[in-house]
C-alpha cells in the first residue's frame, strides 16, 4: 500500500515595521499592522479561503477516504482572530471534520530549540494549547520550525509527549535510502517521515513555472509519477509518499490562474481509483507499520530550505548571526527580570522569518528571500530589527536603573 | 552690490555640507545688504533673486522667459520643498535634465568664441557617452549665456566643480570677476587619484578663476600644491554654523550615544568609527554607537559591525532628513568625526552647538578653528578609545565639556565669514 500523506504548514509572522532609533523607549510596538493586516486578509481571500473550502468538500466527498495534515502555527492564528475571523473560523470547521490531523511545533514559529532549550519547551507547550483549545485535537505528531530537524529534538518530542517527528528528505542523510519507507529516529524510540521533496516541490514550486520542462503539471502527468513509485518495494511493506508544503502553495504562491486548484480537487479523485493508494495522516504510521524500521541518524541539522537543505537561511552572515545571539541572549534576561510585559513582543520577534529576510544568499534561492521579504534589503531588515531588540535593552535597562 | 551665484545644492535640498555653508552665507550676505541671484539644478529656466534675509528661507522664483503665469503660481506655492519640485529639483545631483540637443548647439558656438577648448572637449567627451551627471554639469554650463543676456551683476560666484564650467561661461561672456568656491577636492572625496574628468575641470574652474575662497588652510595647502593655485589668489573663510537655538538634551537611550554622522564613505572613515566601537563596548557595554548617514560603504560597515558581534552596539539610522539629524545631537553625548581627508566639516560644529563633545580628525578644516574638540589623527584608534574612555569615566566631566563646546559653538556664527566674503568681493569691484 502506498500511503500518501498530504502536510501543509500554515503561517504568517508579525512583520516589523520600519523601526528606527528614534522609536527606541517609545510606547508604539514593532510591527507594521496595516502590512500585516493587508497581507492576511490577501492571503485569506486568495489562499485560505478557497483552499479550506475545497478541501471541505472533498473531505465530504470522499467520506473520510480523504485524509490530510495540518500544522499551524500561533502568530498566524493570533492574525486569523484579529484580522480575518471567518478564514480562522473555516479551520476550525475543517478541524471538525475529523479527517484532518494537527501537528505540534512552536507557537512562534521559531529557531528556539538552536538557541533556548526552556524557550523551546515553553513555545511547544504553548502551541499545543492552542491546538487543543481550537481544534480539540492533542497532536502525537511533531514538526520543527521549517522541517528543521536533529537527533537531540526525538529527546525533547518524546518527553513532549510525541510519537512522530517528520524532517526533509535529505540525500545527504538518506543516501542510497528512500524516503518512502518509514523510519525511526536514532535511539529508535519515534516514527520519523521523511518529505519526498522532489514532488512535494513540484507542487509547491514549479507548478506555474514555464521554464520547467515538466510544465504545465497536469494530474495525469503527476499521478503517473506516484503510479512507478510502489516498484521499488519488492515484500509488500507499506510505503509513504510525503507530501508537505506551505499552504499558501494554493492561490498565493501558484495563482488561481495556474490551474492549481483544479489540480488539488483533481487529484484524490484519481489517487483513489487505485486500490494500491490511500491518503493518510501522519500518525497513521503508529497503527499501519508492523515491522521494525531502520533507524536513521541526523547528527547535524537539517531543514526543507533552499538548496543546502541546512540552516543558511537564517543563520548564514554576520547579521543573522548578531541578531540571533543578541535576541536570545536579551530573551533570557526578559525572562530573569521578570518583565513579563515584554515578553510577548520578545517572542514575537523570535519568529525564524526576521533573520530570514537577513539572508544575503543569491542565485534562486536569495530569489526566494525576496519574494517573501516586507524589506528592499537584508541590511533593512538587520537595521529595523535591531532596533527593536535596542528598545527592549533600554525598556530592561530603565528598570535595572530605577531599582538601584 | 549684487553677485551671481551658482550652486548644486540649497536648503531644504541637503546632500551635504555645500548646502548648509551656501544657506549660511547667503543668508548672511543679504543680512549685510549684498543683492543675490541663486541659480540652481532647476529644469525650468529660473534663478532666484533674493533680496532680503526671509528670502534665504524662501527663495522668490523669476522665470527667464516672459511666463508670468507660471511664476505667480509657482510663487504661490507655500512650502519650500513643493516649491523646488515643481521646478525639477530633487535632493540628488542627479536632478539636472533638460533637452540635451539646444545645449549642444549652443556650447559648440560658445567652444569657438572661448580659448578653454580642453575643458570643453572634457565634458563634451563625458556628454556624448551619456553619463548622467557629467551631461547635467554640461547643459548647466550650456544654458548660462542665457542668464548672462537677461541678469545684471557685478560677480560671479561659484561653488564646486559641478558649477564651475558655468562659472567659466559667465566669466567668458561677461568678463565679470569670477569667484571660484572649494568645499572639497576630488581628492578628498575620492580618498585617492579620483576622476581625471572632475580634476579637469576643478583644475580649470580654478586657474580660471579672478579669486579662489578655500574653506581651510588644509584646501588652501591642498589646491596650492595639487592644483598649482598661487597662494595670493587664495583667500581662506571659514564655514561656520547656522543653529541660533539648539535646543536642550533630549535623550533617547539612558546610558550614553556616541555618533558618527556624515555620509558613509571612504572619505570620512566610517571603518575607525566601528574599531573605536569594538574596543569602547568591551568595557562600556552600556554604550550606544549609533552610524548616522548612508553612502556607497553602508552595506559594508553594517556588515561588519554586525561581524563583531556587538549585539545592539552599534545601530544605524539611514539617510536623515534634516529635523532627525539635530533630534539625534540632542540624543548624543560625544561625536567621532574620523575624517581621512575634510575640507571643513560643519558637522561638529553643529554638534558642539547642541553640547556634544567632538573628537575630530586633525585633516579637517574645522579643526583650525575650534579649541575644545579632541583633535586626533583619523588613524589613531588607541588614542581616539583613549580619549572615550576619559569622557565615559567621568559623566560630570562630560556635562561640564558639553556646556564648554555649546559656548565656543555659538561663536563661530556666519556673521564673521559673511564680513569676510564682502571684503574679498570689494577686492574684486
Amino acid at each position: 500500500m502506498l500511503h500518501v500523506i498530504f502536510y501543509f504548514q500554515v503561517h504568517q509572522p508579525y512583520r516589523l515595521r520600519n523601526f528606527n532609533v528614534f522609536d527606541v523607549g517609545g510606547k508604539g510596538d514593532y510591527f507594521n499592522n496595516v502590512l500585516n493586516r493587508e497581507i492576511i486578509e490577501r492571503v485569506s481571500q486568495k489562499s485560505y479561503l478557497p483552499t479550506n473550502n475545497l478541501l471541505l468538500k472533498l473531505i465530504e466527498k470522499y467520506e473520510g477516504r480523504f485524509r490530510i495534515s495540518f500544522s499551524v502555527t500561533g502568530t498566524l492564528v493570533e492574525q486569523l482572530g484579529l484580522y480575518s475571523p471567518e478564514t480562522l473560523k473555516s479551520f476550525m470547521e475543517l478541524a471538525k471534520t475529523g479527517c484532518v490531523e494537527f501537528m505540534g511545533e512552536t507557537y512562534y514559529h521559531s529557531l528556539a530549540f538552536l538557541f533556548g532549550k526552556e524557550e523551546f519547551i515553553f513555545q511547544v507547550r504553548k502551541h499545543r494549547k492552542m491546538v487543543e483549545e481550537l481544534f480539540g485535537f492533542s497532536p502525537v505528531v511533531f514538526r520543527n520550525t521549517e522541517l528543521i530537524y536533529q537527533d537531540e529534538i526525538a529527546d525533547i518530542a518524546e518527553e513532549e509527549g510525541f510519537r512522530v517527528v517528520l524532517a526533509e528528505g535529505a540525500e545527504k542523510v538518506l543516501g542510497h535510502r528512500s524516503p518512502l519507507y518509514p523510519y525511526k529516529t536514532y535511539n529508535g524510540r519515534l516514527f520519523l517521515l521523511l518529505k519526498y521533496y522532489r514532488l512535494s516541490d513540484d507542487i509547491a514550486f514549479r507548478f506555474s513555472d514555464r521554464g520547467w520542462i515538466e510544465y504545465p503539471l497536469t494530474v495525469d502527468k503527476f499521478v503517473n509519477w506516484i503510479d512507478k513509485l510502489p516498484l521499488i518495494e519488492k515484500e509488500g511493506r507499506d510505503l509513504f509518499l510525503n507530501l508537505f508544503m506551505d499552504y499558501e502553495t494554493f492561490g498565493e504562491h501558484q495563482w488561481e490562474e495556474s490551474g492549481i486548484f483544479r489540480f488539488l480537487e483533481k487529484l484524490p479523485e484519481e489517487l483513489l481509483v487505485r486500490d494500491f493508494i490511500s491518503f493518510a495522516w501522519p500518525s497513521d504510521v503508529i497503527e499501519i507499520v508492523k515491522y521494525e524500521p531502520e533507524r536513521i541518524s541526523f547528527p547535524q541539522p537539517v531543514s526543507w530550505a533552499d538548496m543546502e537543505r541546512d540552516l543558511s537561511a537564517w543563520l548564514a552572515n554576520e547579521m543573522q548571526q548578531n541578531a540571533t545571539v543578541t535576541l536570545y541572549e536579551i530573551l533570557e534576561k526578559v525572562h530573569a527580570m521578570g518583565a513579563d510585559d515584554l515578553m510577548e513582543s520578545i517572542r514575537k520577534l523570535t519568529t525564524s522569518d526576521h533573520v530570514y529576510y537577513m539572508s544575503t544568499k543569491y542565485f534562486q534561492d536569495g530569489d526566494v528571500h525576496k519574494y517573501f521579504s516586507p524589506y528592499g534589503t537584508p541590511e533593512e531588515a538587520y537595521i529595523y530589527f535591531l532596533n527593536a531588540l535596542s528598545d527592549v535593552r533600554e525598556k530592561l535597562r530603565r528598570r535595572e536603573i530605577h531599582e538601584i | 552690490m549684487r553677485v551671481l551665484m551658482v550652486t548644486w545644492e540649497f536648503p531644504p535640498l541637503i546632500t551635504g555640507g555645500l548646502a548648509l555653508a551656501c544657506y549660511g552665507m547667503v543668508k548672511e550676505l543679504l543680512k549685510k545688504g549684498i543683492e543675490i541671484d541663486l541659480i540652481l539644478p532647476t529644469r525650468d529656466l529660473v534663478y532666484f533673486p533674493l533680496r532680503k534675509v526671509e528670502d534665504a528661507d524662501d527663495p522668490p522664483v523669476k522665470f527667464l522667459e516672459n511666463v508670468e503665469k507660471k511664476e505667480r503660481e509657482v510663487n504661490r506655492i507655500s512650502e519650500v520643498i513643493k516649491k523646488f519640485e515643481v521646478l525639477g529639483l530633487v535632493p540628488s545631483p542627479e536632478a539636472y535634465l533638460s533637452p540635451a540637443g539646444v545645449m549642444r548647439e549652443m556650447l559648440k558656438e560658445l567652444e569657438e568664441k572661448v580659448s578653454l577648448k580642453k575643458f570643453f572637449e572634457v565634458l563634451s567627451w563625458s556628454l556624448e557617452r551619456g553619463e548622467d551627471l557629467f551631461r547635467k554639469v554640461y547643459e548647466m554650463a550650456g544654458r548660462m549665456p542665457l542668464y548672462a543676456e537677461k541678469l545684471s551683476f557685478d560677480l560671479v560666484h561659484v561653488h564646486d566643480w559641478l558649477t564651475y564650467p558655468a562659472g567659466v561661461v559667465l566669466k567668458e561672456i561677461t568678463r565679470k570677476p569670477l569667484i571660484a568656491h572649494i568645499h572639497a577636492t576630488e581628492f578628498d572625496r575620492a580618498g585617492g587619484s579620483g576622476d581625471g574628468r572632475i580634476h579637469e575641470i576643478e583644475y580649470t574652474g580654478l586657474s580660471s578663476a579672478d579669486l579662489v575662497i578655500a574653506v581651510s588652510e588644509f584646501t588652501a595647502r591642498m589646491i596650492a600644491d595639487r592644483y598649482l593655485v598661487p597662494f595670493s589668489k587664495i583667500r581662506v573663510v571659514h564655514n561656520a554654523h547656522s543653529i541660533e537655538f539648539p535646543g536642550g538634551k533630549r535623550r533617547i537611550f539612558v546610558d550614553p550615544v556616541i555618533l558618527f554622522l556624515g555620509r558613509i564613505t571612504l572619505q570620512k572613515g566610517p571603518d575607525y568609527f566601528l574599531k573605536v566601537s569594538e574596543r569602547i563596548l568591551k568595557d562600556f557595554p552600556e554604550v550606544h554607537f549609533v552610524v548616522a548617514g548612508t553612502g556607497d560603504m553602508f552595506r559594508k560597515i553594517v556588515h561588519l559591525s554586525a561581524g563583531m558581534k556587538l549585539r545592539t552596539g552599534v545601530l544605524f539610522t539611514g539617510f536623515l532628513e534634516r529635523k532627525k539629524v539635530e533630534k539625534l545631537l540632542e540624543a548624543a553625548d560625544i561625536l567621532i568625526m574620523p575624517s581621512v581627508s575634510e575640507p571643513f566639516g560643519i558637522v561638529p560644529l553643529e554638534a558642539m552647538a547642541y553640547g556634544v563633545v567632538p573628537i575630530i580628525s586633525k585633516k579637517s578644516g574645522v579643526a583650525e578653528i575650534v579649541n575644545n574638540a579632541y583633535k586626533v589623527e583619523f588613524w589613531d584608534i588607541d588614542r581616539m578609545v583613549e580619549i572615550v574612555r576619559f569622557l565615559l569615566s567621568d559623566r560630570k566631566k562630560l556635562e561640564d565639556l558639553a556646556y564648554k563646546m555649546k559656548e565656543e559653538a555659538m561663536g563661530i556664527q556666519w556673521s564673521r565669514a559673511a564680513g569676510k566674503l564682502i571684503n574679498i568681493y570689494q577686492e574684486l569691484v
